[in-house]
């Protein structure tokens, strides 16, 4: 009789901290947050994981990439026959889900991660144009900042610049 | 007998779905590269949100949310008329923008306290998500209340133009009763409404705009408004006139009547999917 090796869910968890963000190369799945929970079925010598994701925006269009590439990742594993994969509105994303090294991988990727002092301000308003947000600069560490718009290239990052360094930066919207 | 929880998903889902387009004709051709930023990705978020209510509005009919979305005839739509018309020029679509998102959070704040827990959920992320959509309706609404008089005009003529087809959103879904009396809809359209048109009062009052209200775009005796700038102008014979008011509250979504503007819509955002049936992408 062969054994077989059947991975847990530590297992999984661990290959997920290697499937990267599409939009966000550097920082993973894992590493933003989005993994919900994870569960192994033994099914009568048939191993099935279930893996529940939060995305971090629901209009995120990156999700159905996500979904594929923890699919493939997860079934690549030793000993799983099944992954099913499915996005969950039980949980909320919030930006303080992403982990300390995936902000510290943001912020050499160049996106001022949550924790950089980012507020939810009237951007561009009519009596606050061009006020300091005093967001940090995650390419010079500089606080001379402005914010130029609450939206930006993905859903979940909204546009600074930096008076400092003189540089356009993202931030993690809060 | 359908289950009226499937008539309330498609309502959510396809004023989301035909405003998020709408928004969408924005991008590349915004005033400034803020805001086709701004429009596209308000659309995108609202398209997306579209989807979220078309998955829940699947596993109760087990259809496809694609199909649900882009599969049906025009009168299948439940959309509201006020989110099919054009954007017509940036004060009207400052004024739609504004009232729709005023409308979109007393509903889902309404929703957060569903009975019916799925929904309940599902109003986390979106709530987190429209903060943003809410914070940039009311920027610009108060940057052109503010603004030249030119602005002031075409935002007061806008507002006109949105508030009288506004109670389309408010109007009663079929099966509404069943909703209100299992609690998966805690508050009725007709009291959603008298919420919105509280918040919408006070706010436009507070710019100087009440005369809005009641479907004028200016003052009759003549109006100062303190600008930017600190110069008061008087909007009482400059203002443009008012655009022409739709008589009838813009009702009729509901239920699958929309307006002449839908067929242009409609065409648009199926075009793809009637020509390849099922497609995915």
């Amino acid at each position: 009789m062969t054994t077989r090796t059947v991975p847990t869910a530590d297992d999984v968890r661990a290959v997920l901290d290697t499937v990267a963000d599409p939009e966000m190369p550097p920082v993973t799945v894992a590493e933003l947050g989005m993994v919900v929970d994870v569960r192994v079925a033994d099914d009568g010598g048939r191993t099935r994981v279930e893996i529940d994701l939060v995305a971090t925006f629901s209009g995120c269009p990156a999700t159905a990439v996500i979904r594929e590439d923890v699919t493939r990742a997860v079934a690549a594993m030793d000993g799983v026959d099944e992954v099913a994969v499915r996005f969950v509105t039980s949980v909320v994303w919030d930006p303080e889900r992403i982990t300390l090294p995936g902000r510290r991988k943001l912020q050499a990727f160049g996106i001022a991660p949550p924790g950089s002092g980012q507020t939810l301000v009237q951007i561009g308003s009519r009596t606050a144009t061009g006020r300091p947000v005093g967001v940090v600069c995650p390419l010079c560490g500089s606080t001379d900042t402005t914010a130029d718009s609450p939206f930006g290239p993905t859903p979940c990052r909204s546009s600074s610049y930096c008076n400092a360094c003189r540089n356009p930066f993202e931030v993690i919207k809060p | 007998m359908t289950d009226p929880r499937v008539d309330l998903l498609l309502a959510l889902g396809d004023d989301e779905l035909v405003l998020g387009h709408r928004h969408a004709h924005w991008t590349g051709v915004a005033p400034h590269l803020e805001e086709d930023l701004a429009f596209s990705s308000i659309a995108q978020d609202e398209i997306g949100h579209a989807v979220v209510w078309y998955r829940l509005a699947g596993e109760l009919t087990g259809k496809d949310p694609d199909a649900l979305g882009l599969g049906r005839p025009p009168e299948g739509y439940r959309n509201a008329i006020l989110v099919e018309r054009p954007n017509r020029d940036w004060g009207y679509t400052v004024a739609r923008h504004y009232c729709y998102d005023i409308a979109e959070d007393v509903r889902l704040t309404t929703l957060a306290d569903s009975l019916w827990t799925p929904l309940a959920e599902a109003t986390g992320a979106l709530r987190r998500e429209e903060r943003y959509h809410l914070l940039h309706a009311r920027l610009w609404l108060d940057r052109l209340a503010h603004g030249p008089l030119d602005a002031r005009g075409h935002l007061a003529d806008g507002l006109v133009a949105a508030l009288a087809e506004a109670p389309g959103l408010f109007e009663p879904l079929p099966g509404e009763d069943e909703l209100v009396a299992d609690g998966v809809l805690p508050l009725a359209s007709a009291d959603q409404h008298t919420r919105w048109r509280d918040v919408v009062t006070a706010e436009l009052t507070a710019l100087g705009l009440e005369h809005v209200l009641d479907g004028s775009a200016h003052h009759s005796d003549g109006e100062f408004v303190p600008t930017s700038s600190g110069e008061l102008l008087d909007t009482g014979d400059g203002a443009a006139a008012a655009g022409a008011v739709a008589s009838g509250g813009g009702l009729g979504g509901r239920l699958g009547r929309h307006s002449e503007d839908f067929a242009e819509v409609w065409e648009e955002l199926t075009g793809t999917y009637r020509a390849y049936p099922g497609v995915r992408w």
